[in-house]
């Protein structure tokens, strides 16, 4: 009896401290007073089905509280909210606040080698934390991954996943799927062989490492070079947090570019690169995986979020994985098996004329066989793509996709490749503006139909590309920010702007949605930063200041 | 002279490989960094320093550049308007 009453009081304690589990997890979205996961949930739809902020209310929608992040560097994380905590994280530091009263509870700082940025392609940043168990996890620029006391900051764990110095750094936030706490890489601009790891939550120990390139004797070897070895060196990224289906036990992994850019010393397909694995978290297993670019020449990656949804094609309902992939085609996947049901182009694309539907192959054009043969060549889109990392979401309310696409070429051209230094660019590639027509869109706001890819609308940018995630919401509103510091609301139906904040830096964040005691807030993080700010700083440098911080709002009350 | 050629070309190979995706391919499209044809061609011991130690976002090099690497990559900079007539 007496341990009888003492597991309950345990068990008791558990739910107390505030133990996230697994179905906790399962079910983010559904309690709309924490967000749990990357993407608002495992599906990453950034749909939040809140409707107190809506298209009458949003003009009462005010700042509550704002608070420095202290760090110049930029904000990029999407905040994780449990229990009346938030935890953002940036390259510097993770801090929790209460989301009450907007003021820091705990703050944890990291101090990484100054010359750590020396292998970061793509801007000193951190894309979030996980939450489990009463853990806060994180990954760090040297390419370690942290476990926190979610209510003390304390420093539970901390594992290595790589050495820097070799060209491997960590900015994406980690993913719990089955128990197992996921972590991917970034690094292929210097010549990393990518992986996805899986560790115990519990104490940070290795249970699994999937390299995204096989090894001599492993299946998908056989689409490297025999006489070299490129595949040692072959890039590989995993540096965007995969989604899950609990269902199917999967989860869904972007895979990032081919190492060098330039092509010439890697002919094959070079698997896995630019391409989706679908993996077993237990055992970090491939169940399938699709291939968007193959021999990817034009940075084209497939990092980018996989949407996990229910469509209805033909009349059949499908749960699919979709991606807006950098190379301008939107592909929509039978997430089970794998098997390509739809791939159009959303933006103006040069390099391939379609995709195949039965070899699910890209038809590359004249202008693919220029690059290949090292010529300066206009480029649709640019290695940055139609789309780079921020986020769309989607909404089941409306069917529809929203994203803040890119509308660039670029005069591209592959130069001779030089051997491999350890830690250095391994790029090889000239990649120069093309003249703009007056008026010409940099970019866009927009929603596509994902079987279509057919604009419900479309709001073009001439000044500044938008390089922060979507979130849509119940309330028939989408929210994005712009590099210029505006946090917006749109209509979801029109895109018409209905409400706008203009915040102290520059927004390349991901907007999140939830309740507390009945109230509907919205948290975003200003700072400029990220590959943006990389490729935009001196446009941008007399306009927006660096400098981070949260923002969040709530309707003013009547 | 046959010294300052083998220091330019050296330079320009380490401009080509770490400093052109900042800096911009062949220092022409300067979006993500300072537009390098702009530095003063006076200030030699700024641009040592700046380089080996690091400047606002850009990381010290001198973990991993030799002093007559940096020495290259001045060379370079200050030449590269004779080489590539911009």
């Amino acid at each position: 009896m007496r341990r009888l009453a003492a597991a309950a009081a345990s068990l008791l304690a558990a739910a107390l401290a505030g133990a996230q589990t697994l179905d906790d997890l399962k079910n983010d979205g559904k309690n709309t007073d924490n967000i749990l996961t990357y993407g608002m949930g495992y599906a990453q739809q950034r749909y939040s089905p809140l409707a107190q902020v809506n298209k009458t209310t949003v003009k009462r929608l005010v700042p509550v509280w704002n608070l420095s992040l202290d760090n110049n560097w930029g904000e990029q994380a999407q905040p994780i909210v449990y229990n009346g905590v938030m935890y953002v994280t940036n390259a510097r530091a993770t801090v929790a606040i209460d989301v009450a009263t907007g003021k820091q509870i705990w703050k944890q700082t990291l101090d990484w080698p100054a010359d750590t940025p020396r292998v970061v392609c793509c801007g000193v940043s951190n894309k979030g934390a996980a939450i489990y168990n009463g853990k806060v996890y994180r990954t760090t620029l040297d390419a370690f991954v942290v476990a926190y006391d979610a209510k003390t900051g304390k420093e539970i764990w901390k594992s290595k996943a790589a050495e820097w110095k070799d060209g491997y750094s960590l900015t994406v936030a980690p993913l719990v799927a089955n128990g197992v706490l996921i972590t991917g890489i970034s690094g292929a601009e210097y010549g990393i062989r990518g992986f996805i790891d899986g560790w115990d939550p519990e104490t940070g120990k290795q249970l699994w490492r999937r390299y995204t390139i096989p090894a001599r004797g492993e299946k998908g070897n056989e689409t490297w070079p025999k006489d070299n070895n490129a595949w040692e060196i072959g890039g590989g990224s995993a540096w965007i947090t995969g989604s899950y289906d609990p269902a199917l036990d999967l989860v869904y992994w972007g895979i990032g570019n081919p190492a060098p850019w330039a092509s010439q010393s890697r002919p094959g397909d070079n698997l896995y690169t630019s391409s989706v694995l679908a993996i077993r978290p237990k055992t970090g297993e491939i169940a399938w995986h699709y291939q968007f670019t193959p021999n990817d020449a034009y940075d084209y990656d497939a990092c980018w979020e996989l949407i996990l949804a229910d469509l209805n094609v033909g009349g059949k309902p499908r749960k699919v994985a979709m991606q807006l992939n950098r190379n301008g085609f939107l592909y929509v996947l039978d997430r089970s098996d794998g098997q390509l049901i739809s791939a159009k182009a959303y933006e103006k694309v040069n390099w391939a004329s379609g995709v195949d539907m039965k070899t699910g192959r890209p038809v590359e054009t004249d202008i693919a066989k220029s690059i290949r043969d090292m010529k300066a060549t206009e480029h649709w889109p640019s290695t940055r793509g139609a789309k780079n990392w921020e986020h769309a979401a989607f909404s089941p309310q409306t069917g529809l996709l929203y994203a803040n696409t890119l509308h660039e070429g670029r005069m591209y051209k592959h130069l001779e490749t030089k051997p491999y230094k350890a830690g250095e660019r391994y790029m090889f590639i000239e990649n120069l503006p093309l003249a703009r027509a007056a008026g010409e869109p940099v970019g866009h706001m927009e929603a596509i139909d994902p079987l279509t890819a057919e604009k419900k609308w479309r709001v073009p940018l001439t000044e500044f590309q938008n390089w922060s995630a979507m979130l849509a919401t119940g309330g028939g509103l989408v929210f994005t920010g712009k590099e210029t510091g505006e946090f917006i609301a749109l209509d979801a139906d029109t895109g018409k702007q209905l409400w706008q904040f203009q915040t102290g830096s520059g927004i390349n964040a991901m907007p999140v949605t939830f309740t507390q005691g009945g109230r509907q807030y919205v948290t975003v993080l200003s700072g400029v930063g990220g590959l943006y700010w990389n490729i935009a700083r001196e446009q941008l440098k007399d306009k927006v200041p660096p400098g981070g911080s949260v923002w969040t709002f709530a309707l003013m009350p009547d | 002279m046959a010294q300052d050629a083998q220091k330019l070309k050296a330079g320009a190979e380490i401009y080509e490989r770490n400093c052109s995706p900042c800096h911009g391919a062949r220092m022409m499209d300067p979006q993500g960094a300072s537009d390098l044809r702009k530095f003063p061609h006076d200030q030699r011991e700024r641009f040592l320093n700046s380089v080996t130690k690091g400047k606002n976002q850009m990381p010290p090099w001198g973990g991993l550049l030799k002093p007559e690497d940096v020495e290259a990559l001045w060379v370079y900079v200050v030449n590269a308007e004779s080489v590539y007539g911009h």
